[in-house]
């Protein structure tokens, strides 16, 4: 996988980790406000329950007080100081359930006063009623009969209850409100990261794709070279082959061309007449063996000498006597052949042997390059003359 | 199957440099440098075509032929020399007898398709 593709999916991968752990983070909060709201509404209904259980106590206590003043039982006491005792309980506990709760602490305070205000009228009564003061228990009725103690109670129970009702409300509200907030960012959150997670995959089959494209071209391309490298190799081969034909044909070539030059030498070696090879200027380049065998010379003492040197026309006429009308000069310049001229070769041993001269110019596509010369013995060459 | 070639050369070169086109031209050549081995040769392998110079060092190479033709009448011969003859006095000569005559100064590639030319089968 390409670098910036890697990079860009663990890129994403850290956001979707990223909105997992808030998500995760948000519903544990969540969860923990559940549980601590649950709390409250078991506390409030717990409030509740004791005022509640408080007015109830306080009324059971007021009938047992009545009956005992009635009757003047000790039963009946024992049972209205019992009422008065569970009364105390409820009002204890109510006010541990509220000690943190400043607006029900003030309720549950002026419950408390005005319980303690009734507790202290009955306890007076039921003292009264003990020494049978029936005087003194009557005003006592007398006075609290036009009294709305019982009334004040139990209206400060209920707004005690009601503002409980009121707070559960509330809660119930916010709870409300954080479930939908919960609901809403764990969808959102899920949504996001599945989109990211859509995102991903788009990205690998992208980077797939293209790596498939890519392996694709590449083979295309790997082909293509094969094939290229194929008909390439076939090229050199085949010219290969073409050098080794052109060079075997040089060399059979070379080889027939060494041939015929070595038939052409046996040939002018093989002739009996005396042959010289000249250049335009009359110097000799090249003789046969029968001129080197009838003049007893050298072919170093020939070549590259002028002809004059070992040819004469007559015994007082050398070859360049004529200048530039001599026969011979004027044949190779002119490019005319020159037959049966009588000369004279001169041997290494002084001897003037008669011989008949005949020149053929050489040509060189319509130049004259040179000239062959042809000598031949005469009957005369047998007996020749001192030069 | 590849044409079997008989060559008979005195030069070593020469027969190196005819075997080495004839056999990159696909056929079998044998090349020998004396009456003696051609004779043997045209008896054990029954050549398709005789290649013969015409000087054979102590042999003369048109009786070396008439020895040949007389072993195998339907063998196609060529004379390959560098021997000067007159070509068209070397026809004349030749040709009546069955004989091709190519001189060796001639390029292989002649050579060559005169020798695919008397390997085409008949017809």
């Amino acid at each position: 996988m390409k670098d910036h593709t890697l990079r860009r999916v663990y890129g994403l991968f850290l956001v979707i980790f990223a909105i997992l752990a808030v998500i995760a983070a948000y519903a544990l909060r969540s969860l923990n406000r559940s549980v601590a709201s649950t709390d409250w509404v078991n506390h409030a209904n717990a409030v509740i329950y004791e005022a509640e259980g408080t007015f109830a106590s306080l009324q059971a206590a007021e009938g047992a007080l009545r009956t005992y003043l009635l009757t003047g039982d000790a039963r009946d006491r024992t049972s209205s100081s019992e009422a008065y005792a569970l009364l105390d309980e409820h009002l204890e506990t109510l006010k541990a359930l509220t000690r943190d709760e400043a607006a029900a602490q003030a309720h549950v305070e002026r419950i408390e006063a005005l319980l303690r205000a009734r507790v202290g009228f009955a306890e007076r009564v039921e003292t009264a009623r003990a020494a049978s003061q029936t005087a003194s228990v009557q005003a006592l009725l007398g006075e609290d009969a036009g009294s709305t103690a019982v009334g004040e109670i139990s209206r400060e129970i209920e707004r005690l209850v009601a503002l409980q009702a009121t707070l559960l409300t509330e809660r119930d509200r916010q709870a409300f409100l954080q479930a939908s907030t919960t609901r809403w960012v764990v969808g959102t959150g899920v949504a996001v990261n599945l989109v990211l997670f859509g995102v991903v995959a788009w990205i690998i089959r992208d980077d797939l794709q293209t790596r498939k494209k890519l392996a694709a071209t590449l083979q295309a391309s790997n082909e293509l070279l094969e094939v290229k490298v194929k008909e390439r190799t076939a090229e050199l081969a085949a010219t290969n082959s073409q050098l080794v034909a052109e060079n075997r044909e040089r060399r059979w070539a070379n080889q027939a061309l060494e041939h015929q030059l070595r038939y052409n030498q046996l040939i002018v070696d093989s002739v009996h007449d005396l042959v010289f090879v000249l250049t335009r200027a009359l110097k000799v380049t090249r003789v046969n063996p029968a001129t080197l065998r009838v003049s007893g010379r050298e072919q170093a003492e020939l070549l590259g000498r002028s002809l004059g040197t070992v040819l004469r026309w007559n015994a007082t006429t050398p070859l360049d006597s004529f200048g530039a009308n001599d026969p011979l000069a004027a044949s190779l310049r002119d490019g005319r052949e020159l037959r049966g001229q009588p000369a004279e070769l001169l041997a290494r041993d002084g001897r003037a042997i008669a011989v008949i001269l005949s020149c053929v110019p050489l040509r060189d596509r319509d130049k004259v390059v040179g000239g062959v010369i042809t000598l031949q013995l005469t009957p005369a060459s047998s007996t020749p003359s001192a030069a | 199957m590849s044409k079997t070639i008989l060559h008979i050369d005195d030069e070593e070169e020469i027969r190196h440099m005819l075997a080495d086109m004839l056999g990159a031209s696909g056929y079998r050549v044998l090349s020998v440098g004396s009456r003696l081995e051609a004779i043997r040769v045209v008896e054990r392998d029954k050549p398709d075509l005789i290649i013969a110079d015409l000087q054979l060092g102590e042999a003369d190479g048109l009786d070396t032929i008439e020895s040949l033709r007389s072993l195998m009448p339907a063998t196609p011969v060529m004379l390959l020399t560098g021997v000067l003859i007159d070509p068209v006095v070397a026809r004349e000569l030749l040709e009546p007898k069955g004989i091709v005559y190519l001189e060796k100064t001639q390029p292989m590639a002649r050579i060559l398709d005169e020798v695919r030319r008397l390997l085409q089968p008949a017809g």
